[in-house]
């Protein structure tokens, strides 16, 4: 049996030695081929045909047909103002619910970290809301702030504070619907940050603690800039997550009441699955894809400027 | 023995699982495009060994027929596949059936205003199945309510048929017996009217009396009335009685685009002076009523109505069969709608089944036996003894039945009966309300109840709510024709 005891060239040196027509897929790249040739049939062509069906009149009758309408679902996109209405309520909603899970989510993480005694049952518990499906989620919502027979709309009414229907009002429907997504997904905040806190080495933050350094000093100082990449990631997950909004909306306010409630992704449902027209609920999908994407890249400029992604 | 290598097991495993799957491939490919083969015989067995997928609305009459389908099956030799959806799941699931062309359901609840008038193209043309000799006949198609047939079967061209009418829900007003007499004397002195409904009951004496039930009987029920008036299609239907009462209307000729539907409606009327009256009573009425009324669709009414929450609402009939059966049974009485300057208007919310145009041409035979057998006097019948469903006849037949007719009066094992005098005041073409029948109307139907949203939460007035009401109608039916002529 012959064996091969030539000693192959540097990987680098010999791709620059090969003319560029003669470089083939490299092994890697042979392994990876199959499962990028399935991401690209279920991703690319349905991105191809979303394009299209945005720039077409969309039929359903006797088959699926497109009628070339070129631009004209765009320009409506641009000056629809109920379209934009629905982009200003995404954003303050995404401010509220991404900001307030990050507060609750770090101070949360902090608090079981400093737990000594039963964190693990600290941790199990506080982790619940999110095992459960969104859709549960806001049926439990409806269950509990129904004005008839809902926990909180009696709470809230024997306390004083409010005595009309929650999900009737559009201020308190608008902070309900907030609420709800903040209770089940804070837990993902904490759970990030609380892997980030185990990961510090405890020596610094002892040493500080010698050196007389104050709770809240050692937190400013060593703690934030320490788990700040980690901070970073939770955001991260939670901003694409909050952009996509769509369940608990659905199963309480379906928008309503007076549009309050309907953001983005509710309109784009409305849209596609209530009027059927398919050709500007593609434009509108590509508008959120647009913004997700770039908001993704945001994220990922600030982790690169902070050494953690490559 | 020589053994496998790794290499030979897959290609030999991937040989097999190919010789499994080749049968089964070439007799789909080799099937026939229409369906079963019927077997000569017994016009009512000829398809026996099919399945049928019904796709249902989750209402009453098909909760009543799934728990007792064997009748069928053992006619036909069919099975019934149920699907029961929310109406706005079924409408998308329908609406993507038909543009795949696959055919997946079979008999369609077909909602006039989701389903019939934007998808009417898709659905079989029932009256060649009536007319065909080797399939069973419909018994007495005159039987059926007349309105309805037209309502739930009908889009604009008079002579076809699309749908049977299969349910017939319709709002009429409920109200606590035991509080309207507990209280009958007081307000009728400080109202100045007596206070139980009647044919001359109007909507401003409904808001006067909910308003002094709200002041002077807190210890019997906490509110007056209730509205479902949450941003849904329920707050369309809730404040549709009250505009046609009121003199308004969505398009001229509105009885005629209710009725047979129209590709043409013309221009909306919403702007005019008797739609804003409408819609400013509407807000009245909504201002004083349970303050949960702008949270509650149907269902959420009807709950706070059984849990003892306020005295009377507009509520569809259907609701009666869980009423009779919650804390308050044997306390509420039925009646026809309060009038306006104009009439009583009781919104219709029937529906009929009819049969996907997609499917292969003996599927839909067996189809038809089933829409046929669903809507038969007997299955009607049996719907409306069900203890899971409650049913809605759309046929005259089954009222003038006389253990039907004895059920009309307290205690009735056919607890929908109870209300048969007000549905059938509320029935009357005069009192009917339908609301158009265009291929526009889920748009306008959103555009509608949005709009009369932002007027009870306070962000815009009447005026500007029928006005913005109608520019949205506009948009809604220049989009829906340009779809139309594609």
């Amino acid at each position: 049996m012959a064996v091969t005891t030539q000693k192959a060239p540097p990987a680098t040196e010999a791709r620059h030695r090969r003319p560029l027509r003669q470089r083939g897929l490299s092994f890697e790249g042979k392994m990876l081929a199959p499962a990028l040739g399935v991401l690209a049939a279920v991703s690319i062509f349905p991105f191809i045909y979303i394009i299209a069906m945005s720039l077409s009149l969309v039929g359903l009758i006797g088959g699926i047909s497109f009628d070339w309408v070129g631009l004209d679902n765009w320009t409506r996109l641009f000056s629809d103002g109920a379209v934009w209405a629905s982009w200003l309520r995404s954003v303050v909603f995404f401010v509220l619910t991404v900001g307030l899970e990050m507060l609750f989510g770090i101070g949360i993480a902090l608090a079981i970290y400093e737990t000594r005694r039963g964190r693990n049952v600290v941790t199990s518990l506080v982790l619940m809301p999110m095992f459960m499906a969104p859709v549960i989620v806001g049926l439990l919502g409806r269950f509990l702030t129904d004005s008839t027979y809902g926990l909180y709309a009696w709470a809230l009414d024997e306390i004083g504070i409010y005595n009309g229907d929650i999900l009737g009002n559009t201020t308190s429907a608008f902070l309900a619907v907030t609420l709800m997504d903040v209770w089940e997904w804070t837990p993902l905040v904490a759970l990030i940050v609380l892997a980030g806190l185990t990961s510090m080495p405890r020596q610094v933050l002892e040493a500080a603690e010698m050196d007389g350094a104050s709770y809240w000093s050692r937190l400013r100082d060593i703690v934030l800039p320490m788990i700040s990449g980690v901070i970073i990631v939770a955001l991260l997950i939670r901003s694409m997550d909050a952009i996509r909004y769509f369940d608990i909306i659905t199963n309480t306010t379906n928008g309503g009441p007076a549009d309050a409630t309907k953001i983005v992704p509710i309109r784009l449902y409305e849209t596609a699955f209530r009027f059927f027209d398919l050709g500007y609920a593609a434009a509108i999908g590509l508008s959120m894809l647009a913004v997700t994407i770039i908001m993704a890249n945001l994220f990922l400029r600030i982790l690169k400027q902070r050494g953690l992604a490559r | 023995m020589t053994g496998l290598t790794r290499r030979e097991v897959m290609v030999r495993a991937g040989a097999g699982a190919a010789a499994l799957a080749l049968p089964g491939a070439l007799s789909a490919c080799g099937g026939s495009d229409e369906g079963p083969t019927p077997v000569p015989g017994d016009e009512w067995r000829q398809f026996a060994g099919t399945t049928l997928n019904f796709i249902s609305e989750n209402t009453a009459p098909t909760s009543a027929i799934a728990a007792n389908v064997k009748p069928f099956t053992d006619l036909t030799g069919i099975e019934i596949k149920f699907s029961q959806l929310e109406l706005s799941a079924l409408v998308q699931k329908v609406a993507l059936d038909f543009a795949s062309g696959i055919g997946s359901y079979d008999v369609i609840y077909a909602d006039p205003y989701q389903v019939l008038a934007p998808y009417h193209a898709a659905l079989a043309e029932l009256t060649a199945f009536n007319e065909d000799p080797n399939l069973p006949k419909i018994q007495d198609l005159g039987d059926f309510i007349p309105t309805q047939l037209d309502a739930a079967g009908r889009f604009v061209d008079r002579e076809r048929l699309y749908a049977l009418p299969y349910d017939a829900p319709t709002l009429i007003w409920m109200y606590r017996k035991d509080i309207f007499e507990k209280h009958r004397g007081r307000m009728q002195d400080d109202l100045g009217f007596d206070p139980m409904p009647n044919d001359r009951s109007t909507w401003q004496q409904f808001y006067e009396i909910s308003d002094w039930i709200r002041k002077n009987a807190k210890d019997d029920v906490p509110y007056g009335s209730g509205h479902q008036a949450k941003q849904h299609d329920s707050l369309m239907n809730d404040f549709s009685n009250v505009l046609w009462a009121y003199g308004g209307d969505y398009f001229d000729n509105g009885t005629d685009v209710g009725r047979y539907g129209s590709d043409a409606p013309g221009e909306p009327l919403l702007d005019r002076p008797e739609s804003i009256e409408g819609a400013e009573m509407y807000r009245r009425l909504v201002s004083i009523a349970h303050p949960a009324s702008t949270g509650w669709d149907w269902t959420g009414l009807a709950e706070a109505f059984m849990a003892g929450q306020l005295a009377m609402a507009a509520e569809w009939h259907e609701f009666a069969a869980g009423i009779e059966s919650s804390k308050i049974a044997g306390k509420v009485g039925y009646a026809r709608l309060p009038r306006g300057p104009k009439r009583s208007a009781n919104m219709y919310g029937g529906t009929g089944i009819g049969i996907n145009g997609v499917a292969p041409e003996n599927q839909q035979k067996a189809a038809w036996l089933f829409v046929n057998w669903a809507t038969s006097p007997e299955t009607q019948l049996s719907n409306l003894k069900s203890e899971v469903g409650g049913g809605t006849p759309t046929r005259e037949s089954i009222y003038e039945l006389p253990e039907v007719k004895a059920a009309r009066k307290p205690p009735s094992d056919m607890p929908n009966v109870l209300t048969t005098d007000a549905v059938f005041e509320a029935w009357q073409p005069e009192n009917i309300g339908l609301r158009p029948k265009i291929a526009a109307w889920n748009e306008c139907d959103t555009v509608i109840f949005t709009e009369l949203s932002k007027m009870l939460a306070g962000s815009q007035s009447p005026e500007s709510c029928m006005r913005n009401a109608k520019d949205g109608f506009e948009s809604a039916i220049e989009r829906a024709e340009a779809l139309r002529k594609q």
